[in-house]
């Protein structure tokens, strides 16, 4: 348990500096993909983490962010909307028999797949969430939808990607 | 009311969502209205250390254009003494018509930045103690870059030019028409040029100056060169494109500009209620 909290301190610390002091830097398709690796952290959260503690590690990760990228209130609605459509995508996902809790939310013990619609369903909701609010208004609709879902892509894209370089790790009982 | 804390108890995680969600709003809509009050941002002190420190690693790679900036504001500066023993010189406008310094320069070094978002901010690394205050002008080796938003005691966070923020004042250095600079390009090195009226005979190549007007600003800072100039047949006015002299994707050191008379004019200002 203890390991568990540790490994997941590291694992926040981690994405939140990769986050601030890599990625909100690269300057890919001149800004209209801009990939936000962090919410992986929300994605890959234990399955026996309480509903509640999904809720507030997000705002908790979400705020974060905000301060790093001076959005006051930003990023921590998008994680809570995100936490919060967490609980319904793992209600809806879930196998016959409910979920092995020794298993992870990664795609080694749940499957492509299974990954791809659990961690696409969420990233598109955080990034939309963000993205027009980021704006601020509605009239270029579809170029911000078309920068939200290209970003949601190269998103989905990093998360597979960090889960192909960890998975050979330590996994934490 | 048994019922009623069972009810509570039930929803307690919708009502939690609610809350969290409630308070992300308010952050959100109080963060963007009272630009003052603004705990959340870069300027604080952890979140602008740990920039400071990504900046002591990524300069080494902007060394070689950092020092060509430097040689060439130098040569600049040095251009604008020789020409202002002669009168005819824009070093005056660095002071007013008495000869009285009316501007120094605060150097600053640019610890983070962004350039593709909706709205991008500059953390410089230093702040209040170094005389920088809240809505300073900031202009960098080849021009305007931004203002002053909120400050801690070691660094400033400056709202970029690159945002929709505000509109900073501009004219034609050519023919001396007022405008106004917007971002509404989407590009960082690209801008517009707004409320320029039909009859302003602008031409691609015209240069852009700030305005000074409202004491952020010193008059005559180069803001860019016209490109492109469409004209919309159902509008008064010129739809204006520029092309910002500073390339805000690699400013590395900046100058805030400090108004020596600022006090003294809103003082002024202020007796008969003006803004």
């Amino acid at each position: 348990m203890i390991t568990l909290v540790r490994n997941h301190i590291l694992g926040f610390l981690l994405l939140v500096l990769l986050q601030a002091l890599v990625l909100d830097h690269l300057d890919l398709a001149h800004g209209w993909v801009v990939p936000y690796l962090y919410v992986l952290f929300i994605i890959a959260l234990p399955f026996d983490t309480p509903p509640w503690a999904t809720l507030v590690i997000g705002f908790v990760l979400g705020l974060t962010m905000d301060f790093f990228s001076s959005t006051p209130g930003m990023h921590a609605g998008a994680c809570t909307l995100m936490a919060y459509a967490r609980l319904f995508m793992l209600r809806i996902l879930a196998p016959r028999d409910g979920y092995d809790i020794i298993k992870r939310p990664n795609v080694r013990d749940m499957g492509l797949t299974w990954f791809m619609t659990f961690a696409g369903v969420l990233i598109l909701v955080h990034h939309l969430w963000l993205f027009f609010v980021e704006v601020y208004r509605f009239d270029d609709f579809l170029s911000t939808l078309l920068r939200a879902l290209m970003s949601a892509v190269a998103t989905l894209l990093l998360c597979l990607l960090a889960q192909a370089l960890t998975s050979g790790g330590v996994r934490p009982r | 009311m048994r019922d009623l804390f069972r009810f509570l108890f039930r929803q307690r995680n919708n009502l939690l969502f609610l809350g969290l969600m409630a308070l992300s709003l308010f952050l959100l809509v109080n963060g963007n209205m009272h630009q003052r009050a603004q705990a959340i941002s870069s300027s604080n002190a952890l979140v602008g250390q740990i920039y400071a420190w990504r900046q002591e690693v990524t300069e080494y790679a902007d060394l070689r254009k950092v020092n060509r900036d430097l040689a060439v504001a130098l040569a600049r500066e040095r251009d604008r003494r020789f020409r202002s023993l002669d009168g005819t010189d824009s070093v005056q406008t660095a002071r007013d018509t008495a000869g009285v310094a009316r501007y120094t320069f605060v150097t600053a070094q640019v610890i983070n930045s962004t350039t593709h978002k909706e709205r991008n901010y500059i953390t410089l690394g230093s702040g209040a103690l170094a005389g920088i205050r809240p809505d300073m002008g900031v202009i960098g080796m080849g021009g305007v870059v931004g203002i002053v938003r909120d400050v801690s005691p070691r660094f400033a966070l400056v709202t970029s030019v690159l945002s929709d923020e505000y509109r900073i004042s501009v004219q034609l250095k050519r023919t001396g028409h007022f405008g106004l600079l917007s971002w509404d390009t989407d590009d960082p090195r690209t801008a517009s040029m707004t409320d320029v009226a039909n009859h302003v005979p602008v031409a691609p190549g015209d240069t852009v100056v700030t305005r000074g007007n409202d004491g952020i600003f010193p008059p005559g800072i180069t803001v860019g060169t016209v490109t492109e100039v469409n004209e919309d047949p159902g509008s008064n006015f010129h739809d204006i494109r520029l092309k910002l002299s500073e390339d805000l994707t690699r400013t590395a050191y900046v100058h805030v500009v400090v108004d020596l008379f600022k006090a003294e004019r809103d003082t002024l200002e202020a007796k008969v209620g003006r803004p």
